[in-house]
């Protein structure tokens, strides 16, 4: 097995907030491969977009994170900005769901472009712009010369995602960090977005970690998933792993909750009863147990820890945090989640 | 079109819809005015008991034509007739009566709930405006609405703020629900929702019209949830609706180049089927509203276009397999 480009271990990050400490993340392990695409799904609040923004040391200044993320088999965690600056953009890049966050309104595209090449290669200026240019043209934008004088108001809101994308493939980085990168846009122009993406790792070699709700796109670009609840990895595996041998009731709950678009039958869409937990305060037991269809005693007692699946058909990176982990790769999903009534139980007893 | 037969008419009848938005010309601007073509002629029917599913992009009409039929958006001409009944033509009185029949629920429930007031309040403000609150009943049947959304009837001495997404927009449908409307016009319902609790608010509504027997037009940009909602779908683009039919000929023989394109573009959660399939990825972005295209209005993206696309308008018209397609060249096409 090649060495990880990324190895993050025990990663922790606590917020203070008026209730008391928030546990955003609580014990998060993953290593990134090269060449890979690494997905991270999970609801609101779950803690995937705090991961991503932990790995380039963007968290607000009140969060405080312990455990280790190495890069290239060097500790991040605890550099300082100015130590920080020569890997963003350079090693890691960076989409965000919001263009803008990337994008300043008062530069031109093509200025934007051209300063993130010079920012991190000694090249002439004119060499930089005819390099912005391919890159503008690689990322799908067409009349690329013509569009380097564009504001980013100018432009649409799949063409400025496209835009970030040529940015972050400029330095041809190793890994580039995608939060969300289609989120906020219509389908066909997901789709677009999407394809310039797979363009993006092609042309760079990076390894792509794609923060998502989206099983969807999921399923059509990673390689491997991990499924984020309650601030850890509560399962992990290849995506034939994740969505065809399910080793975590939370990961079946929210594959059984999405209609698919290909689905003829009139099926009633499986629901989660109840609400994550406030991730205030310690967690006793596993965290999803008030949730869980299969939940025994032990699970409020024992939070459990993400162990190799050893179902027969699962690769060696598939892992699940579930006492019953086994059993569940054997169940058929329409049995997990029974619908019995359309009241939602645990928010009627509320 | 419709299951039901000819002497019935149908619950929802829209005709000739135009909706036009005048921009600019403000004091600043050194533009003249420009007209909007948000909804350029839209014809469609609901059954009474049935969801059509109103499915389209950003910009493409669908909210306004919600709004239109709503007459919270003025129509520039056409009809929308509701019992056979001409809204259009209603002043604000006469409207007020005839909303008890025809309501809404929107995506963002918590920005149509007054933070100041509990939720049993903004339930019942309905039945207020309506001079129909008694005090003896009123709460009970605050108690029962909520009841009939999966709620605990003590909800209603809550605020909005101790509420979660989820159980917000079951407050939302349960205001539409309290004047026990024949209608609901539901406008993005779920998408502002994570997974795991939009696909209770699915069945809540599917349970609803179980029930109740109302009506749904369900405006989503999701192709997915609307499949699982409806019964018959319109697939809109740029102000036309440009195929509409029975949902299982919609989705698995789409005939509009730009239906196909727009199936082929959701992502299927399986990983083997998803990455089998052919995605159609369109070039360019939608163009403006402002100035749309001569003929059909998908010509400028379309694979298939021909000399006659740019000057002639293809119709809506039934085409093989019973639906109504509006292209030149309609062909149906697997795309899922």
């Amino acid at each position: 097995m090649p060495e990880p480009i990324i190895e993050v271990n025990d990663l922790r990050v606590d917020f203070p907030s008026e209730d008391g400490t928030v546990h955003a993340i609580r014990g998060v392990h993953f290593d990134l491969f090269p060449h890979e695409v690494f997905g991270i799904v999970g609801e609101s609040g779950s803690g995937k977009s705090v991961t991503s923004l932990a790995l380039i040391g963007l968290l607000a200044k009140s969060a405080t994170a312990t455990g280790s993320i190495k890069l290239n088999g060097e500790e991040l965690l605890g550099k300082s900005e100015k130590e920080l600056t020569p890997y963003r953009g350079k090693t890691i890049a960076m989409i965000f769901q919001d263009p803008m966050t990337s994008l300043n309104p008062v530069y031109t595209i093509g200025w934007q472009i051209t300063e993130a090449i010079q920012a991190h290669q000694s090249v002439s200026k004119e060499d930089a712009k005819k390099e912005a240019v391919r890159l503008l043209e690689a990322a799908g934008i067409s009349q690329a010369e013509n569009r380097m004088e564009s504001y980013p108001h100018e432009f649409s809101g799949g063409m400025r995602q496209r835009a970030v994308i040529a940015i972050a493939m400029a330095n041809s980085p190793q890994v580039i960090l995608a939060d969300e990168p289609t989120t906020a846009l219509d389908v066909t122009v997901q789709a677009q977005v999407l394809d310039t993406l797979k363009v993006a790792l092609r042309e760079t070699q990076a390894s792509l970690v794609l923060i998502t709700h989206d099983l969807g796109v999921i399923a059509g670009l990673a390689d491997r998933v991990a499924v984020m609840y309650a601030g850890r990895i509560v399962e992990t595996g290849t995506v034939e792993d994740l969505f065809y041998r399910t080793a975590m009731p939370y990961t079946h709950g929210l594959l059984g909750s999405i209609p698919s678009v290909d689905d003829t039958g009139q099926e009633r869409l499986r629901q989660i009863p109840g609400a994550p937990p406030t991730m205030v305060g310690d967690v006793q037991g596993c965290p999803f147990a008030p949730r869980c269809p299969l939940r025994q005693a032990t699970c409020f007692e024992v939070e459990p820890e993400l162990v190799k699946v050893t179902n027969s058909e699962s690769s060696a990176f598939h892992t699940s945090a579930c006492h019953f982990a086994n059993d569940v790769t054997l169940m058929p999903a329409a049995s997990m989640f029974t619908d019995t009534s359309s009241a939602d139980e645990s928010e009627k007893t509320i | 079109m419709s299951t039901t037969d000819a002497s019935s008419t149908p619950l929802l009848e829209v005709s000739d819809l135009v909706v036009h938005f005048q921009k600019g010309g403000g004091f600043f601007s050194r533009k003249g005015k420009t007209t909007i073509h948000a909804v350029c002629g839209v014809n469609f029917t609901v059954n009474e008991g049935e969801t059509l599913g109103l499915v389209g992009e950003s910009g493409c009409g669908k909210t306004t034509t919600g709004r239109a039929i709503l007459q919270l958006e003025k129509a520039t001409s056409g009809s929308v007739k509701l019992n056979g009944l001409e809204l259009t033509t209603l002043d604000r009185e006469e409207m007020k009566h005839i909303r008890r029949n025809l309501q809404v629920v929107f995506q963002d429930p918590f920005g149509s709930l007054d933070p100041k007031m509990t939720v049993g309040r903004s339930i019942a403000e309905p039945l207020e405006i309506h001079k129909e609150w008694d005090k003896a009943t009123g709460n009970d049947r605050v108690g029962e609405v909520l009841n009939l959304v999966g709620l605990n009837p003590k909800f209603a001495a809550r605020f909005p703020n101790e509420l979660s997404g989820g159980q917000r927009q079951r407050i939302g449908i349960a205001r539409a629900l309290i004047m026990e409307p024949k209608m609901l016009i539901l406008d993005e319902p779920v998408s502002a929702l994570d997974v795991s609790v939009q696909a209770g608010v699915v069945n809540l509504l599917a349970d609803l019209q179980d029930r109740l027997g109302i009506s749904y037009l369900f405006v989503a940009h999701d192709l997915s949830v609307v499949r699982h909602v409806s019964d018959r779908v319109a697939v809109m683009y740029l102000g036309k609706i440009v195929e509409i039919g029975d949902k299982v000929e919609i989705y698995s023989a789409p005939q509009h180049p730009y239906t196909q394109a727009l199936l082929s573009a959701a992502p299927l959660a399986d990983p083997i089927k998803e990455r089998r399939r052919k995605h159609i990825i369109l070039t360019g972005d939608v163009p403006s509203a402002a100035a749309p295209p001569s003929g059909c209005r998908f010509r400028t993206r379309c694979w298939k276009a021909q000399d006659i696309c740019a000057s002639e308008e293809p119709a809506l018209k039934i085409q093989n397999g019973g639906h109504q397609v509006a292209c030149h060249f309609p062909e149906a096409v697997e795309v899922l």
